[in-house]
Order: C-alpha cells, then structure tokens, then sequence
C-alpha cells in the first residue's frame, strides 16, 4: 500500500509521463503521415486477427536464429502478460488488494506472472550478452552510417535492455520482498519464493521500505522511460505489428508505381518514400537479420538494408519535429544509403522475405534508383547500354528485334508462329535464352522436349521484347511501360490460352507487374510444364540419371513466387539424388545478377554466385551436377565454376538438358549432353 | 546566346544492310536509322558548355528519312531547348555532305549562334567533311577532331586531336564551328518517360528547304567488301593446337 503523497507523486508523475508520451508518438504518426498513400482500415480488419495469431506464436521471428528467437519468446511472452501484471500491481499499491496467498485464478496468474518475469530475465541477459558481449551486429567499412547510428545503437539497446532487467528484475524481487514480509512462501510464486528466502533476516521496517522502493523502480521505471519510449527501438512493439498487419497482401513481386503525390518520379527524400517505408524504420529492431541474407553486403559491397532502416531512424529522430511539421528531408542519398549501395541491390528480396517485423528496405532502393534515373543522373555505362539497346531493338544485347529467333532456325522442325496460328502456349522465351549463345542450347532443348511432347505452343518471333522486370526494378519506369506496350500489342495478335516463360525474372513480370495493365492469362514456369509431361507419361525417361546434383532456387522463382517443387519433381523423377544447399526454396541466395545487375560492371569484386558455387561444393565431392532453371543463372554460375576454379569437378546443366538425357530426345540436345558427359 | 549541334541519322550497322536494287544505295525500306554517335557526343558536348554559360541549344538537321523527329526529340528530352528539322524532297538522293553543308548554313546563320558542333564524322561521311564546309560556308573559324571545349573570354578554347595522342590546346574566335570527336563525359542517359513528355509537350520547328544542283558527286555503284577468307580458331588441347598449327605451316610450305 502506498502512502497517500506516495499516490499523489504517483499520479502526477504519470499524468506528465503519458502526456510528454502522447506528444512523442503523435509526432511519429505526424511523421509517418508524411510518406505517400495511406493505409487501408479494411487490410486492418481482414488481417489483425490472422497476423496477431502469427505473432503470438513468434512466427516471424522463428524464421531464422533459434537460439536468440527463443531468448526474444521469453521477453515477449513476459511482456505480454506484463500488461495484466503493471495494472494489478498499480492497483494493489494503490487499494493494497494482493493476490499474494490466494489460491484459485490468482494463484494461476501468479504462477504465470513468476515464470514468465524469470524468462524474461533470462531472455534479456541472453540478448544483452549476445549484443555486447559477443558483438554480433558488424556493418562492413564500406556501409554508410549516420554519425549518430555509431553510438545510438549501443546506448539504446543498453537503455531498452536496461529498462527490461530493472522493470522485471524489480517486479520480481518485490514480490519476494512481499512474500518474506508475509513471513511464509507462497507456492504459486516459487521462484520468488525462493528469492524471498534471502530476506528472512531483514527486519519489517527493511522489507516496508524495499516494498515500497522496488514497486516504484517497477512502475516508476515505467513512466520514466514511456517519453523515451516512442523514440526508441522498443517502439517496435506497436509498429512491428502494426507493419506486418497493415500489410497489404500483394504479391511480392509487384511493385507500385513509382509516381509520388507531386508527380515525380521514385523517391529523392524521405516524404516522398510511401507511408509504410517510413514505419518501416520504427518497426526495426535492428537485429540486422536483412543484411546476413543480402548478397550485396556479403560481397562486400556498400549496402545494408539494415543500416538503410537504422539511418532513416536516426534521422527522423533527431529531426522528427522539423519533418512531422512539414519540412522536406535533405536527400535519401546523404541520410539513408550511398549512391554505391543504391546500385548495390540485386532485387533478390532475402530482406524482405526475412525481416521478422515486415520491413521492406529494397523497396526504398528501389524508389531511390526511379529519382536517380528519372533525374537523369549519371548510371553505370554498361547498364546505360544496356537500356539504351532495349528501348532500341527490346533486347539488351544489342541485337535487332529480327534476330531473336534465330536459334529456331537450327531446329529440325518450325515452330508455330504464335501471330498467324492460334497455340494453346505462348512461349515467352526471354532476352538471355533467345540471344546468349551460351543459353540457346538450352533453349533449343527446351522446344525440343515441348516439341516431342507434342505439346502445341509457339512464340512471337521479332515481337518480343524483354518483359522489363528487371528495367523496372532499376528505375527506368518508362522503358518499362514502353516494353509492356510493345509486348501486349504482341500478344495481342495471338490465339492461346497460357503463357509459358524459360525466364524466372520474365515470369514475375507477367504473372506479377502486367495484371496491372491488363494481361490476365495464366504464366507458367517451363519446369512447371516439364514436371507435369514428366507425371502425366509423356515425356519417359528411358534412361534414369545416376547422379548426385543439387538444385539452385532462382531468387524470382523460388522466394517471389514460390515455384519450388516442380524443379525438384523433375530432378526426382530422373532418378537423381538431389542434394539441397543449405540456403534453398524461399530462402535461396542471389546468384547476384537480379535487379540489373547483370548489365553493371560488379568491379572485379568477389561474385555471390562464387559463394554459392562453394556452397554447393560443400555438398560433397560426388556431387556432380549444379541443376538451374534461369537463363541468367546459367550464365552467372558457369562463369562462377570457372572463376572459383571447381570447373570440370561440377557441372553447371538447366534443368531441362537432364530431362532430355533421360529421355533420349534425338538431335542438338542430346549429342551436347552426351560431350558434356563423356568430358567428366 | 546560341549553339547549334547538327544532328545527323545514320544506318544502323547492327542491322543488316542491303542495297537497293538501283546499285546507288542502300536499300532504305530494310534499314532502320540511329543518331550519328559523334553527333550524340556533340551534343553532349554542348549541353555540358551550355549547362556552365547559360546558352540556349538548338539542335537542327535535315530529315532526309523521315524519320528524324525521334532525333530532335531525344535532343529536347536531354536538355536542348530548340529542334529545327529541314525538310524537302529528298526521296531517292544521296545528300552528299556538300549538299548537307549547303542546306544547314543558311538556316544556322539565321539563328547567330556563338558555336556549330557538328559530330566530327558520320558513316557517310568518313573524311569528316561537313564541320570544315559548314566553316567555309558560313566563313567562320574550325577546328575538327575536338576532345573538349570551353567557353573562355569570348572565345572557345577547345583541345583537339593530333597524331599519336598528342593533344593541342587552340583559341577560336567566335563564332565558330567545332567537329567534335568525343565529348568529356560520355552521352547522358534520357530516361524514356522524360522522352515520352517531351513528345507531348514540345514541338519541333520545321523549314523547308530545296535542292539545288550544286558540284556535288554523282554515286555510280555502292558495294559490300567482299569476303576475303576467315580466321580459323584453334580449339583443342595444348597438343592438339600445336599439331593443327604445324599441319597449317606444312600445307602453306613453310616448314
């Protein structure tokens, strides 16, 4: 029980806490308020319920690290019940009603009150430990950093940490203070108990006056640090909710369009960045999960998605009452992530598919590359090249549109032309697989299964045009529309019923971005295909394939569009062992060329798909075969072989050359497998 | 102030080219047109020299494909403020650079400007003849093969090209026509909705212009090179290259 100026501090106190409180977070959701668009209340009703399931049961938190996610369960369950424990205990100092000693629903609450403070002790000592003792959280030296993120971070994971220990440490050792004042242990609080057993000397006086300090270190605690609350990482507890439920339920494959309220293009500061990219940065927790799975800083390039996120925090911190009243932020480029990192990205989305708390980084990058180039800032030559030679000819290897089915030519039967003669399948067959003579072998095994399958498809000759997926992802939008015109009008000419595409980037394109301007057929993977041929008896395999192989996800195929199993179907259904990278399905790595990298110069440094060729290495020495299902795969990881000097022991193959081993398809397909064979 | 860049398109090499049956061109219904690439460097050129002293750029040139509009509006979308085509009849003749030279001079000295940057060749062009006959026509100073420029002082100081790198630095009074090589930076990048925008908003001012009979060159017959033998690429292994090359040697006779 409190004393009555007790209760009067007690009340003040609170009144100013909450009210300097209110102020803080009115200004972040002013703040917030400043990005683009707003959020829906019907995605709030449809997902609050389903998404906070999730969260109760630390889903997204599971999704990797373990260990520490169990640590982050202990607080987070505490946390959860403390809200029941802070009103019952405010009350008690206040009316003096205590569960103490009484048996029945209080006696449940207790115990769960007792257990949980104790794994939120636990927890936090753990992550404390971990986050400066064992110092996990590195930026490479070439990330670019708010000379407040230095310091900040470490002061205010020891302030958040901080506050846990002495909230829940005071709870708990004051309701031993409590036990030993009423002279007996109370069974439904044993670990309290157990604490209350030093204290059986203290005089009454002593236990009164601990009583009453440890509630106030308790609650007062919690008052003293609600004002700094809203500014802290600890703010993740609303807005990591709030991100993921207000989520809308798009794929990830499709982006807005990058148009801001003021008609420009991307997003040069942060209020032109949408609403939910600036909850993004209070939703952080910065546990830097992001930047373990990105590619770009694992190859020791200049970006981290998570230190994108820590900066616009920091920023917005320092500057919230300036920017929450309207004023413009200076540029993305000199509070957010460096012109380098920008260019960095490969789209391969391993941060967003990670993020516990359903951050979007590359999304920023992304609308950062729309103003660069809308603005016309000096890009990268070869990607320059690049998107000059596909608004020229729709192809980036600078080849004119009337070449792009060359490599039919060298087939012993036509294919259809999908203008003149209606076809159940539209082959997309995309830029590499039309013009890399490299993937033109592959392309050409490709119509020869389909062919010999006899399923009736046929293509657009001259009238393709690269799908855009990655022209759009490097911020040329008006190229993009250009290309998506042109590639409509082209299908627009054809009789089918389905499009089926060899390219996982082309695929995302048309199954995700070109609903928007009005494609609405079916878009199939051709390892979707081959798998169901492969079922159905058409294509047999006369011939099973003895092999131990492993199978790389693309990034657009495998993580944006869950296309795991049919290439795995496929690998069965030949009679091969598949091994499996530790990193695969959703949780596949970046070969490194997504995003327009392909086009950009990667300036000599060391490749992801060099890692990931070790990777699959580490598998075993009889491992024969790294099986991909992309064009541009199969061009990043024969390069990576040779560069990482496994060329001859590991063999780069698509997917479909082994279907044609193993089904004994006669002509181009086979004789080049059969070299390839007889090479090893 | 003014500086025109003339603004010339060319075959596209990347396609293949054909020629018309007439033998005296190139068949001009299976060919498709880029920017001359020296004229996108004087472009360049101009609108980084424009971007420091203010100076208004008009971009000009003779639509003899008919398809130049695309041109000037890349021009405009890159930063050049005026786009002027020339059109006339000029169906099934070859425009010699004389007769381009003749055609531009009266129209880019109507505009005054301070500086002509023409590219300083076009495939047509290989004896880079237009910026000195333009200079001549209009009776202004030259300097051809230019690396860089810069307005100083009522003059343009610009560095040009000798044999063997050697660069030299020359003064031209203004104004004056330059024949730019290669611009200081390389051509920017126009995003294609700025492209689009400028296609909706902007216009292109067109002058009609004849041609008059001039000591211009009549084409007899234009011809491919003709094919003389392919380079062999040995494959193999190390062994396997030295047989092969000591066979090649033995059949030729020299060893």
């Amino acid at each position: 029980m409190l004393t009555t100026p007790e209760r009067i501090a007690f009340v003040l106190v609170a009144l100013l806490s909450l009210l300097l409180t209110a102020h803080g977070v009115s200004r972040l959701v002013r703040a917030i308020g400043r990005g683009q668009g707003r959020p829906r209340w019907s995605t709030f009703l449809r997902r609050v319920v389903p998404v906070s399931f999730e969260i109760l049961l630390q889903r997204p938190i599971f999704r990797a690290r373990p260990l520490v996610s169990l640590l982050h369960a202990g607080v987070f369950f505490a946390f959860v019940f403390y809200g029941l424990v802070n009103v019952l205990d405010v009350a008690e100092g206040f009316t003096g009603f205590s569960t103490l000693h009484r048996g029945g629903i209080a006696a449940a609450y207790n115990v769960v009150a007792d257990l949980l403070s104790v794994a939120a002790l636990v927890g936090i000592l753990g992550l404390l430990v971990r986050r400066f003792g064992l110092r996990p959280f590195r930026f490479n030296d070439r990330v670019f950093l708010l000379p407040s993120v230095h310091f900040g971070i470490a002061r205010d994971s020891a302030i958040v940490g901080g506050f846990i220990l002495l909230h829940v440490g005071s709870r708990w050792i004051g309701q031993a203070v409590r036990i030993a004042e009423s002279g007996r242990p109370d069974w439904s609080q044993p670990t309290a108990s157990l604490v209350a057993t030093l204290f059986s000397s203290w005089s009454d006086t002593a236990l009164a006056a601990a009583s009453h300090i440890t509630w106030w270190l308790a609650l007062g605690l919690i008052l003293a640090f609600l004002p700094y609350f809203p500014y802290s990482k600890h703010i993740h507890l609303f807005m990591a909710p709030l991100n993921l439920i207000l989520r809308e339920e798009s794929p990830l494959g499709r982006l807005e369009p990058p148009v801001t309220g003021d008609g420009t293009m991307g997003a040069e500061r942060l209020e032109q960045l949408r609403w939910y990219q600036l909850l993004d940065a209070y939703a952080c927790i910065m546990c830097n999960r992001c930047q373990d799975v990105c590619p770009a800083h694992g190859t020791g390039r200049a970006l981290s998605p998570a230190a994108l996120e820590i900066n616009k925090r920091y920023y917005l911190n320092r500057n919230l009452s300036a920017f929450a009243g309207g004023a413009s932020s200076p540029p993305l480029l000199e509070i957010a992530a460096s012109k380098e990192a920008v260019w960095a990205c490969t789209t391969c989305a391993a941060c967003v598919r990670i993020c516990p708390v359903g951050n979007r980084p590359m999304l920023d990058l992304i609308d950062m590359r729309h103003a660069l180039v809308s603005r016309g800032d000096p890009i990268d030559p070869n990607l320059q090249a690049a998107l000059e030679s596909l608004a020229r000819y729709g192809n980036s290897f600078g080849k004119p549109a009337r070449q792009r089915a060359r490599w039919a030519k060298e087939l012993p039967f036509p294919i259809k032309d999908a203008r003149k003669e209606p076809v159940e399948y539209v082959w997309f067959v995309g830029d590499f697989a039309s013009f890399d003579p490299r993937m033109q072998e592959n392309t050409k095994t490709v119509a020869q299964l389909f062919h010999a399958a006899g399923v009736d498809f046929g293509i657009l000759y001259e009238d393709e045009r690269n799908a855009g997926n990655d022209v759009r992802r490097v911020g040329e939008e008006g190229l993009f529309e250009l290309l998506v015109e042109h590639n409509l009008a082209a299908l627009e000419k054809a009789q089918f019923r389905a499009i089926v595409t060899t390219d996982p980037h082309t695929y995302n394109a048309l199954k995700n971005e070109y609903p928007a301007y009005g494609l609405r057929v079916p878009v199939y993977h051709y390892t979707e295909i081959l798998a169901d041929l492969l079922e159905r008896g058409v294509l047999r395999v006369q011939q099973p394939l003895a092999a131990a192989v492993t199978y790389h996800d693309p990034c657009y195929l495998g993580r944006y569009n869950r296309i795991t199993g049919a290439p795995r179907r496929i690998i069965r259904a030949l009679g091969l062992e598949l091994r499996e990278m530790p990193r695969h399905g959703a949780n596949t790595y970046c070969c490194g060329a997504g995003g327009g990298q392909i086009w950009m110069d990667s300036g000599g440094q060391e490749r992801p798909s060099e890692q990931r060729i070790r990777e699959a290495v580490g598998l075993g020495d009889d491992l024969r075969y790294f099986v991909v299902s992309c064009p541009k795969d199969m061009a990043m990881y024969s390069d990576a072989v040779k560069t990482t000097g496994y060329e001859g022991r590991l063999t780069v193959i698509d997917v479909a050359r082994l279907v044609a081993t193993a089904v004994g398809i006669d002509g181009v397909a086979r004789e080049s497998v059969s070299v390839e064979s007889e090479a090893r | 102030m003014t500086i025109v860049v003339v603004m010339e398109q060319v075959p596209d090499v990347a396609e293949e080219l054909a020629i018309a049956p007439s033998g005296t061109d190139l068949d001009r219904d299976a060919i498709s047109y880029v920017v001359n690439e020296y004229d996108e460097h004087a472009l360049e050129e101009a609108l980084l020299l424009a971007e420091t002293s203010g100076d208004e750029v008009v971009a000009i040139g003779i639509d003899a494909t008919g398809e130049l509009d695309q041109a000037l509006y890349t021009a405009l979308a890159k930063g050049a403020q005026r786009a002027i085509k020339l059109t006339g009849d000029f169906e099934g003749t070859w425009l010699s650079t004389r007769t381009a030279a003749r055609l531009l001079a009266p129209v880019i000295e109507e505009l005054a400007p301070r500086l002509v940057l023409v590219g300083v060749q076009a495939p047509d062009d290989l004896d880079g003849q237009l910026a000195p006959t333009l200079a001549a026509l209009l009776g202004w100073p030259h300097a051809s093969v230019v690396v860089g420029s810069e307005l100083v002082n009522g003059m343009v100081r610009v560095r040009k090209e000798l044999w063997g790198g050697i660069t030299m630095l020359l003064e031209l009074a203004l104004p004056a026509v330059l024949g730019i090589q290669a611009a200081r930076q390389a051509p920017r990048y126009v995003p294609v909705s700025r492209v689009r925008q400028v296609m909706r908003e902007a216009s292109i001012e067109v002058r009609d212009v004849e041609v008059t009979s001039d000591l211009a060159p009549v084409p007899v017959r234009l011809r491919f090179p003709e094919e003389t033998g392919q380079a062999e690429l040995l494959t193999g292994s190390a062994s396997e290259i030295a047989d092969r090359l000591i066979e090649l040697l033995r059949a030729r006779g020299l060893l």
